[in-house]
């Protein structure tokens, strides 16, 4: 739901405004209960029958670029905001600030390098942004240090059923959220859109220290590593194969009686899943099931091709599948005897 | 009398960090009739509670080993995995491995081209089978294995997988049984997932809130000649810890471990590691804090197949929890 | 009174984890300007300035610094050590050292003399295990003097250079408990309405701990958190923040930004000079524990600008200490009269 138009806003973490407003507005038409916490999480309420307390869980925050100086030409250094490979940023184009300001990061072209410098990739701190202007005095007019850049990438379908746009890391999730939210289902359930996750689970830290969860389900946007010369044992998820199921990351190890409980809730409704293979990265979850007195969480994924870059690439029944998946873990958790 | 058996069971019993089902039904096993209640919480700690009105204290020792978690598997029997817990590759080569089902494999590695580096991605775990259905039945990505390897013991040292810290939840089974007489409202508490993070203890320092908290682990020694520089050595007694990476101990605790070891003729010696963290490293931090404090049980060659500690050491260990409790 | 304040604090020592050993100096300067003081269970310092309204403000600077821990004994009175926080080793060689045992310990950190060290040697740098306090002492007299555990620090006398500018060890983050007790103070002088908690945070050299206990025991409506920032020299990039300009705005996720923005706002209005960087994600300051404590603490992160960080010779502007202070006073006040809510929201 509305995933085209969440991908296009821009959200980097710590500036969340967009995406923030954009998702308050339609909880508000779908008539939604929800609440914005200090460090700006949306909590949502779907009251219904209830066993236990779940939190569902999905970070609105996009990794990008932060202003970090304007230089004496009036071009623009900037840092990373999360982690990102300073390749993916050779010839891109960006959006600065506020007010979206259109800017470039070039590159210099191929005919002045140095064989040298065609075999290494610069780093952060020697690339800028290119807005246009001729001075220090006219950049400084539009932009600020400690403005916000997000890439500049539409939202495109193609192939057999996939989407191309940026920040499917996590608008995915936020997206199934809103769905689930717009389903009125009679079970009990916290729609939690978190801040900061791509620096650090930040957000995550504050609304399961609210909500006390009994179960944290995170739907993240993940590693997909299916392309040629990859190894099998490398690629973690594969686009096309379903929810991906956690079983361990840097930040959780996941209780393995719930993913396995989970893996047959998926069979049980005919829904595609496979396992997440990789042990690194991490995401809310990390955060969640450590809060207070501790609480069990699980990681349900969208296959993310590309991630963290420009030109994420999902396919659109792995989404429905994380949806449907979701659905039922929830209803499931929630349904019988109180 | 060091109790030989337990130890060895312990030390055999299968729990990686966040699969701790079987070592806790075992420890719940050896403490039920000791306790005034046991719960488990929500990650799997478990909390054996001798209730009272006076101080509330906290021993924790963790129940979780280091251990490997299986990432794909291939149809010939060859698997990928990724550590639970701090190894590396060179440490990995060439060991046994066994998983919850007592099946087992050995770390081989692959053909390393010219200059390349041995890392974990450059090893699997055979299984030894060529029979592929066999392979497909017992071998599933998410799967856990630990070491594999025999309990041997001298006259005054232990080697055995898993010291690390199933030493330590030896020392609380013994101290709880042992439980002094007192007003003190104590919690025996086995913890999960320390070698991933302490996460266990963070929760459980939270929802204990106690007064007074003292972890139980393994710490280093000095005395061998693996290079690693510290005034702490086997058989010196137990050693109560003045600083580690995840923990400066509170001064107060210092000196109370130290009063109390001097007052009960406990063997003692001061330890500071200057890599790692136990337990206490989360729980001081709980909320407005707790003074905290660890009691270490001296170490050689640890998180290997094949740690060693001295025996004396760990009565004195155990003694020093019980005065403490009180 | 700034500097009579810094010079006392840096001539005596606060190593993490052992900060409450000269607490009597802190007490001596915040209590003429405070209600009460409180601590936390890690050793953090509370003094509290009471409002008239239930918001709280909480101020935090670190007061622990970095230094030497004693590890073993060895032969000839020579002692091995361990650093608590983060020290380069080069920043300890060839210096003067205190120990502090059961006395007061004089030694030296010295290193093998040029005419036998090879040229290859002296490109690499040391490492903390190559070095040894000599502390001119036998064995036997030494174990009489020092444990281990026992705690060290450089000496270094603190130094006034040319204008405002001065060098200490650990100015890092002093600097910024000076910026608290000037807040103090200029807000003795004028009514406030938000209890205002002046917090000397310990160990936050080893992973922001105090920083941790003592918000959630405070549990603050906004948090206001001073560390050092890098001041330039010139073997940093022409951008970098510099001394005598005023304090550091940091601009990222972990800071309010629209709280972030009116305290810019303030300093304009009332011509206070600001520098400003960007902090995308970590701060590594206290900023870390205080904006995730509990339910979450909106927070504003000022840096003093400081050179040759976790050195002996910290160098900083006393001016940016001083007008960092009465900005933020005057931004207290600000708060007290803006309607918070609207400032908080998002």
């Amino acid at each position: 739901m509305f995933l085209k138009e969440l991908t296009e806003l821009s959200g980097v973490s710590g500036c969340e405004y967009e995406v923030r407003n954009f998702i308050k507005d339609k909880l508000s038409q779908m008539g939604c209960d929800f609440y914005v916490d200090k460090l700006g999480n949306i909590i949502a309420h779907n009251k219904g029958r209830k066993n236990k307390t779940i939190m569902v869980a999905a970070h609105m925050d996009e990794v990008g670029l932060i202003v970090s100086n304007i230089d004496s030409e009036g071009f623009i250094k900037f840092k990373a905001v999360g982690g990102i490979d300073q390749r993916v940023l050779n010839s891109k184009a960006v959006l600065v600030g506020e007010n979206k300001i259109p800017g470039v990061i070039g590159s210099k072209a191929v005919h002045l390098m140095t064989s040298q410098e065609k075999e290494s990739s610069l780093p952060i701190d020697k690339l800028y942004i290119d807005i246009g202007t001729n001075s220090k005095e006219e950049t400084e007019k539009l932009v600020n240090i400690g403005d916000y850049v997000s890439f500049n990438s539409s939202y495109v379908e193609f192939g057999d059923n996939l989407i191309k746009a940026k920040a499917l890391d996590d608008r995915t999730g936020c997206s199934i959220i809103l769905e689930l939210m717009n389903q009125k289902l009679d079970a009990d359930f916290y729609g939690v859109f978190t801040v900061m996750e791509e620096v650090g689970l930040r957000g995550a830290e504050t609304a399961a220290y609210q909500l006390e969860p009994d179960l944290g389900i995170v739907l993240e946007g993940t590693v997909c590593a299916d392309m040629p010369e990859v190894e099998d044992r490398d690629k973690s998820t594969l686009i096309g194969k379903g929810a991906a199921l956690s079983l361990m990351d840097a930040t959780t190890v996941y209780d393995i009686d719930i993913v396995r409980s989970v893996a047959k809730i998926a069979e049980g409704n005919n829904i595609m899943y496979q396992y997440r293979t990789s042990a690194s990265g991490g995401n809310d979850a990390g955060a969640v099931h450590k809060t207070k007195s501790g609480a069990k969480a699980v990681a349900i994924s969208t296959p993310c091709r590309y991630i963290h870059s420009s030109v994420n690439v999902a396919s659109k029944k792995d989404i429905e599948s994380v949806y449907m998946l979701a659905k039922q873990v929830i209803l499931e958790n929630q349904k019988g005897e109180q | 009398m060091f109790n030989s058996e337990l130890m060895k069971r312990l030390s055999d019993c299968f729990g990686p960090s966040g699969r701790e089902k079987m070592i806790r039904e075992m420890i719940k096993n050896e403490i039920k009739d000791y306790a005034d209640e046991i719960t488990t919480d929500p990650l799997g700690n478990l909390i054996a509670r001798k209730k009272g009105t006076g101080k509330k204290i906290l021993f924790s020792a963790h129940m979780d080993q280091i251990g490997l978690i299986i990432t794909h598997v291939d149809e010939k029997g060859f698997l990928r995995f990724a550590n639970v817990g701090g190894l590396n590759a060179k440490e990995l080569l060439g060991l046994r491995m066994v998983f919850d089902n007592g099946l087992e494999g050995v770390i081989c590695q692959e053909e390393l081209k010219d200059k390349e580096k041995l890392t974990t991605g450059k090893l699997f775990l055979d299984v030894a089978s060529t029979d592929k259905e066999f392979i497909k039945k017992n071998f599933r990505t998410g799967d856990m294995c630990v070491f594999k390897s025999e309990y041997y013991e001298t006259k005054d040292c232990v080697i055995c997988k898993a010291a690390d810290d199933r030493i330590g939840c030896y020392v609380l089974i013994e101290a709880l049984q042992n439980h002094p007489e007192t007003d003190n409202d104590v919690y025996y508490v086995f913890s999960v997932q320390e070698e991933v993070g302490c996460r266990g203890a963070k929760t459980a320092g939270y929802s204990i809130d106690p007064e007074l908290a003292i972890a139980l682990d393994v710490t280093a020694t000095g005395d061998s000649p693996d290079g690693i520089k510290m005034d702490v050595k086997l058989g010196g007694g137990a050693a109560i810890k003045l600083k580690d990476n995840s923990l400066i101990t509170h001064s107060d605790v210092k000196d109370l471990l130290t009063h109390l070891a001097e007052k009960n003729n406990i063997k003692y010696q001061y330890e500071i590691l200057e890599f790692g963290g136990t337990d206490a490293g989360q729980i001081h931090i709980s909320r407005e804090g707790v003074p905290s404090g660890v009691i270490s049980i001296p170490s050689r060659n640890l998180h290997s197949s094949g740690e060693i500690f001295n025996k004396a050491d760990v009565e004195e260990c155990i003694k020093l929890v019980i005065a403490a409790a009180e | 009174m700034l500097k009579e304040f810094l010079f006392d604090v840096c001539s005596n020592h606060f190593v993490s984890g052992f900060e409450h050993i000269n607490g009597d100096i802190l007490t001596k300067y915040f209590k003429p300007y405070t209600d009460t003081l409180e601590k936390d269970k890690l050793g953090s310092y509370i003094f509290k300035r009471t409002g008239t309204r239930d918001t709280k403000i909480m101020l935090a600077a670190h007061v622990d610094e970095i230094g030497l821990m004693i590890t073993k004994i060895l032969e000839g009175g020579f002692l091995s050590f361990t650093t608590v926080g983060g020290i380069n080793p080069a920043s300890l060689v060839a210096q003067d050292v205190t120990i502090y045992g059961k006395e007061n310990i004089f030694g030296v950190i010295g290193i093998k003399p040029p005419h036998i060290t090879s040229e290859e040697e002296r490109t690499k740098p040391h490492k903390i295990k190559d070095l040894f306090i000599d502390t001119g002492y036998t064995k036997e007299k030494l174990e009489s003097l020092v444990k281990i555990g026992d705690i060290a620090t450089v000496n270094r006398e603190p130094l006034s250079l040319q204008g405002n500018v001065i060098s200490a060890k650990a100015f890092d983050d002093r600097a910024c408990v000076a910026v608290l007790l000037e807040t103090a103070k200029e807000l003795s002088k004028i009514s406030h309405k938000s209890n205002v908690y002046f917090t000397a945070t310990a160990q936050e050299e080893t992973g922001m701990r105090g920083a941790t206990t003592s918000s959630y025991k405070i549990a603050p409506d906004i948090g206001i958190v001073l560390d050092v920032g890098f001041g330039k020299t010139p073997d940093m990039p022409p951008d970098a923040p510099e001394l005598g300009k005023g304090p550091i705005v940091a601009y990222g996720g972990r800071m309010n930004a629209k709280l972030t923005k009116k305290f810019v706002e303030t300093c304009k209005k009332y011509n206070y000079p600001l520098q400003h960087e960007a902090v995308p994600a970590r701060t590594g300051t206290d900023t870390e524990a205080l904006h995730i404590s509990r339910d979450g603490i909106p927070c504003i992160l000022l840096s003093i600008p400081l050179r040759y960080m976790h050195t002996s010779v910290e160098t900083i502007d006393l001016y940016d200490v001083e007008i960092t202070g009465k900005a933020i006073a005057r931004f207290i006040n600000e708060l007290d009269n803006s309607d918070l809510e609207e400032v908080l929201c998002f």
